[in-house]
């Protein structure tokens, strides 16, 4: 995998940041969900990235997350598709290209967060 | 006697049997829980195919409703399609009917649900015509789909609302696995007594909906407040005795000493038409549903009202 990839996916990140921030609804759905979650390409070694949800605004860094609630795991493209609205998380869930550690209730909204920005 | 099979995701401590008479004809009725685990549902379901006259799906729905769009739950769809003979129905065939005329009998029977009653309803894409009911009714109603379910602090509080968030989240939540949408299994057990989202109990007056929602949360106090929802045992009416609900009514009659989900009176239904779903269609119900007079079972819990 290139750098072509990681430049992807943290331009994809920089997307999904702009839809969560300016999304009157979803801040206010999510104003009580601080959490940070842990972006793992598997294919990009040593290409990690962290989101933080903090009152109902997401930023992220270039980094891995110290601690996270939630881990995403999957292929660059996987998570390109995702933050890009591109598919769902849902299929590549079923099918297994994407693992999501959390408590049940973490992964299931950001499942929501996910379809309220993309979903139609 | 007609048979019908009940096989449930839910708890099977809620088993029970029993033999009913429906337009004197005898209906023997058999509940299988089967603790939130989907195979064995199903395989409970391949086993009595064709053995019984029709099974009611219970613990999970097969088609989700907003605003006339209809949404299919994927593993409820795979439960119905293991019984390839008898009819299996999930109770969403008759459960728009019931639920909208059970609120109108309780409006125009009762004094207990008025316009001015303010509603919890603690999920409605799962009876979107009672929704609709207390809407047309003028009642207050904050819809807690997104709370009980996913946990998230925003009451829906319009059917456009509500119609707008399903139609961006169910065609997609729908494949999921169900039991990360809804208690199955030891989770209808449990108890989360930690006074989260109390608010919005605290803010109504009527409790309705599905009732492992409804307790998931349920506060420790619900003085002067009514519940209307689906099934309740007589452990459940008691909790509700005693954290001080007023009233407690179920959409379905009592029969053999507790009351029976909406997919098992749809299954009897079935028992008795000797038709299957589809050719008994919405009319078809409606006409049954009307030849069997079902009205809300009513108990009143000694509770005093707000």
């Amino acid at each position: 995998m290139s750098d072509a990839s990681k430049e992807r996916l943290f331009a994809a990140l920089d997307l999904f940041r702009e839809k969560v921030n300016e999304n009157a609804r979803l801040r206010q759905m999510n104003r009580d969900w601080n959490r940070d979650i842990a972006v793992v390409a598997k294919d990009l070694v040593g290409v990690e990235a962290s989101i933080s949800m903090r009152a109902g605004l997401m930023e992220w860094q270039p980094q891995s997350a110290e601690n996270p609630h939630i881990v995403l795991t999957a292929p660059a493209d996987v998570l390109i598709g995702i933050f890009r609205g591109d598919s769902t998380p849902t299929e590549p869930y079923l099918d297994g290209s994407l693992t999501l550690r959390g408590t049940q209730e973490d992964v299931l909204r950001l499942d929501f967060v996910s379809l309220m920005i993309w979903g139609e | 006697m007609k048979r019908v099979y009940g096989v449930s995701l839910g708890s099977s401590q809620r088993d029970h049997a029993a033999q009913v008479t429906m337009l004197d004809e005898a209906i023997e009725l058999v509940r299988k829980g089967t603790d939130g685990d989907l195979e064995r549902a199903e395989a409970v379901i391949r086993e009595i195919d064709g053995t019984v006259d029709a099974i009611g799906l219970g613990g999970i729905d097969v088609y989700l409703y907003a605003r006339g769009q209809r949404y299919t739950v994927r593993d409820g769809l795979r439960l119905m399609e293991a019984a390839k003979e008898t009819p299996a129905v999930d109770g969403s065939g008759i459960k728009d009917t019931l639920e909208r005329d059970a609120v109108r009998y309780l409006a125009t029977q009762t004094t207990l649900l008025t316009p001015q009653t303010r509603v919890l309803m603690v999920s409605a894409v799962d009876r979107f015509g009672m929704a609709e009911a207390f809407v047309e009714l003028g009642c207050p109603v904050v819809f807690g789909d997104l709370i009980f379910s996913a946990g998230m602090p925003y009451p829906i509080t319009t059917l456009d609302e509500l119609a707008d968030i399903a139609r961006r989240i169910l065609p997609e939540m729908g494949k999921m696995p169900f039991t990360m949408l809804y208690p199955t299994g030891k989770e209808q057990e449990d108890h989360q007594d930690t006074g989260r989202f109390q608010e919005y109990y605290d803010e109504a007056d009527l409790i309705a909906g599905d009732w492992h929602y409804i307790r998931k949360y349920l506060p420790a106090r619900i003085d002067g407040k009514w519940v209307l929802t689906n099934t309740t045992t007589s452990k459940d009416i008691e909790e509700l005795r005693r954290r001080g609900a007023t009233h407690v009514v179920t959409t379905t009659p009592v029969m053999g000493g507790r009351s029976f989900g909406t997919n098992l009176i749809e299954a009897m239904i079935v028992a008795l038409s000797g038709k299957r779903p589809e050719e008994l269609g919405h009319e078809g119900y409606a006409a049954w549903l009307e030849r069997l007079r079902l009205t809300p079972r009513i108990e009143d819990l000694g509770g005093t009202p707000a």
